[in-house]
């Protein structure tokens, strides 16, 4: 020991410091500071930076859709914008979403002879919502949902070419992008932002925010160069926000223990389908100084993901094509558990019951017909989605007690022939066969979460709300991180209009805030 | 540090020199094993130049002091079963292929990261998705979602292990050089 430290005489404390070692233990301290600190009140988030070491008049957190659109919309009305983003990459969760954006009254729907309208979509939001929804933020979604794709299409230059129908609407209202990837609108958007002179930077993570003495949200405490998920890396700067900082930092449906604090049948055996860095620290941060959060315990889950393959993967689109067409099956038992056609929330809620993996499957009619042969050909790939010569050799590989089964499938082609569910009324359609032809196909099934309803409280201005029920001054929100838009479940296509039309709102106001030094 | 009737009384000098120590200690766990010297003058086939006796290879394999990148390719062609890509540090790759370390990092006392674009001057992109357009079970250098804009260093380290970021989300098993 000794002899080390003779040969390291040379190493000075500041020297110490700036190791990785000694930057972890100090950050270490800071964040323990904070987290004691903020039971004390609203000013809590810390304490003033000595100076600020870059300053802008909005800082937004998230270089998602909500992230980028607020950028535009505070830069076009005037202010300096810097948009941070913990991650390596641009574009979080938007970036790997499938492209749906629902809106009524629209160009596609109109060409498709679809009568929509926002009274409709406020309708099926609330329904689907079980009416938890806060009904006016549902209400500027709907109303504002389809001038917030033509912003997209006519400003960003993003295209949309596809009509599309998801569970729980009424109609087809699920605009597609050209590509059926988000990352059309998200690197149309950032080329818009960067173009308007948006500063835009990646692994620059926010640590805290900072509020005054008074309670109102000044700046950021961030570390620059950061590399997700290294903790021990980056340097701590100051941001100061002159008039506000926007945060759409996304949801927490990759954060184990925070979504396991909400609803604690949500434990490691559950994968998701977000990108890595969908945690809730900057949610929390947010809380930390103020912010109140709201129905956070609401969180989506997948029915149609594999445990056999990573992330969203190809069994969804083999899934949802399926069900309707073949049976979904217990292995345990041999026999079917729920309705196919059931909603994502009913049928999540009964396979996490049964506890274990289940099955879907069809024949070599229904499969080819329903199927997009890409998904199949990628999930026979990887080997989630498996082929099988006889009923015997599927029963064989997923342990399925055979004669039970035989008698199952049995049953259920009975039913098909009839089209008429006695045993779970699943919807059969039209055109659907006794599953009987070889080869046939089938997958695991094992919910992954999806989204994270709750989040922070917004108001009509995207201003956020405080535990002292007033807003919270300099601070606003939009996209996954706030709560109360979708209530009970978000149906599928309108987190897209959700991210713009709020994203908008929010960077139009961020910008309108008076300078508070 | 002083004693006295047996008993250790700690002066502010040595808490200071223990907390030191421990610092250092610290620092150290993060290094399992001391770095290699960065000889930015050496031949790259010159293991010991840098690693000093360290043993790099097995006994059985050849001397490789005056060796060039066509002389590995002998036994390691690129595709076959002993294939250097994924196994040596891209920094390696770049000597024996004579990049030098001055070549990008530039004739300086302290090499210091060098930006991204600097790896773009010879690897252009384009040209890089025609020649993995065959690779299973994607195409490992443009993607539906960030085309390709990525930082080249998400996934090739020329000083660390390099990863294959695409797996955060999916399975594909690339050889990352």
């Amino acid at each position: 020991m000794s002899d080390d430290i003779g040969q390291k005489k040379g190493l000075t404390r500041r020297g110490f410091l700036k190791s990785a070692g000694g930057v972890a233990a100090v950050a270490g301290m800071a964040a323990g500071g904070v987290a004691v600190g903020a039971r004390d009140g609203l000013a809590a988030a810390g304490s003033m930076p000595k100076k600020w070491d870059q300053g802008y008049d909005v800082v937004v957190i998230g270089t998602g859709f909500a992230g980028l659109a607020a950028a535009i919309e505070a830069k076009n009305a005037g202010a300096s914008v810097v948009v941070i983003d913990k991650m390596p990459v641009h574009g979080g969760n938007s970036i790997i979403n499938g492209g749906d954006f629902c809106a009524p009254g629209t160009r596609l729907q109109k060409a498709a002879g679809v009568q929509d309208s926002p009274d409709l979509m406020y309708k099926d939001m609330m329904k689907a919502g079980l009416y938890l929804n806060n009904p006016e933020l549902a209400r500027i979604l709907a109303d504002n949902a389809g001038g917030a794709l033509e912003w997209c299409e006519d400003y960003v230059g993003a295209k949309f070419t596809r009509l599309n129908f998801h569970g729980g609407h009424s109609v087809k209202r699920a605009n597609q992008t050209v590509n059926a990837s988000g990352s059309e609108l998200v690197n149309k958007m950032l080329a818009k932002a960067k173009g308007l002179g948006v500063e835009v930077k990646t692994r620059t993570k926010m640590e805290r925010m900072i509020a005054n003495k008074d309670g109102r949200v000044v700046g950021v405490e961030v570390k620059t160069g950061y590399r997700y998920p290294d903790e021990k890396t980056g340097k701590t700067a100051y941001i100061k926000a002159g008039k506000a900082v926007i945060l759409t930092s996304g949801g927490f449906s990759n954060d184990i223990t925070l979504r396991q604090i909400q609803d604690p049948r949500l434990t490691e055996k559950f994968g998701s389908t977000n990108q890595p860095g969908a945690t809730g620290e900057a949610l929390l941060a947010a809380c930390m100084a103020g912010a109140m959060d709201v129905q956070m315990d609401w969180i989506q889950l997948g029915p149609w993901t594999s445990p056999d393959e990573k992330g969203f993967g190809h069994v969804p689109l083999f899934c949802e094509r399926l069900v309707g067409y073949g049976p979904m099956i217990d292995p345990a038992t041999g026999k079917r558990f729920f309705k196919e056609t059931g909603n994502r929330k009913e049928r999540a809620d009964a396979i996490i019951l049964i506890g274990h993996p289940v099955i879907i499957m069809g024949d070599s009619y229904a499969v080819p017909k329903q199927v997009f042969p890409r998904a199949l050909e990628k999930g026979l790939e990887n080997g989630a989605i498996k082929k099988f010569d006889s009923l015997e050799a599927l029963a064989k590989n997923y342990n399925i007690p055979l004669e039970a089964f035989q008698k199952e499938i049995s049953r259920w082609n009975s039913f098909v022939e009839k089209k008429k569910d006695d045993d779970f009324g699943c919807m059969i359609f039209p055109e659907a066969r006794p599953t009987v032809t070889p080869p046939f196909y089938a997958a695991r099934l094992w919910p992954k979460v999806h989204h994270t309803m709750g989040g922070l409280v917004i108001d009509k201005n995207a201003q956020v709300f405080g535990f002292n029920l007033k807003p919270l001054k300099g601070l606003y929100a939009a996209g996954e991180v706030t709560g109360g838009i979708h209530g009970a479940v978000r149906l599928g296509g309108v987190a897209m209009a959700d991210c713009i039309v709020f994203g908008r709102i929010a960077g139009k106001n961020a910008a309108k805030e008076t300078a508070w030094g | 540090m002083t004693r006295k009737h047996g008993n250790i009384r700690f002066s502010p000098g040595w808490l200071f020199a223990a907390a030191l120590a421990f610092g250092v200690l610290l620092v150290y766990i993060g290094t399992p094993y001391a770095a290699p010297k960065q000889v930015a003058s050496a031949k790259a086939g010159d293991c010991a130049a840098c690693h000093g006796q360290e043993k790099v290879f097995s006994p059985s394999h050849p001397d490789t002091k005056a060796m060039s990148y066509k002389d590995c390719l002998g036994c390691h062609a690129k595709g076959g079963p002993q294939m250097l890509q994924g196994k040596l540090p891209g920094s390696h790759l770049h000597q024996l292929r004579g990049v030098t370390c001055e070549k990008c990092h530039g004739k300086v006392a302290k090499p210091e990261a060098v930006e991204e674009k600097l790896c773009r001057t010879c690897h252009n992109a384009e040209k890089l998705v025609e020649k993995t357009a065959k690779v299973k079970p994607e195409n490992p250098h443009t993607s539906p979602h960030y085309g390709t804009s990525l930082d080249c260093t998400l996934c090739h380290r020329q000083h660390a292990k390099s990863e294959n970021y695409c797996n955060q989300c999916h399975k594909f098993n690339f050889v990352v050089p």
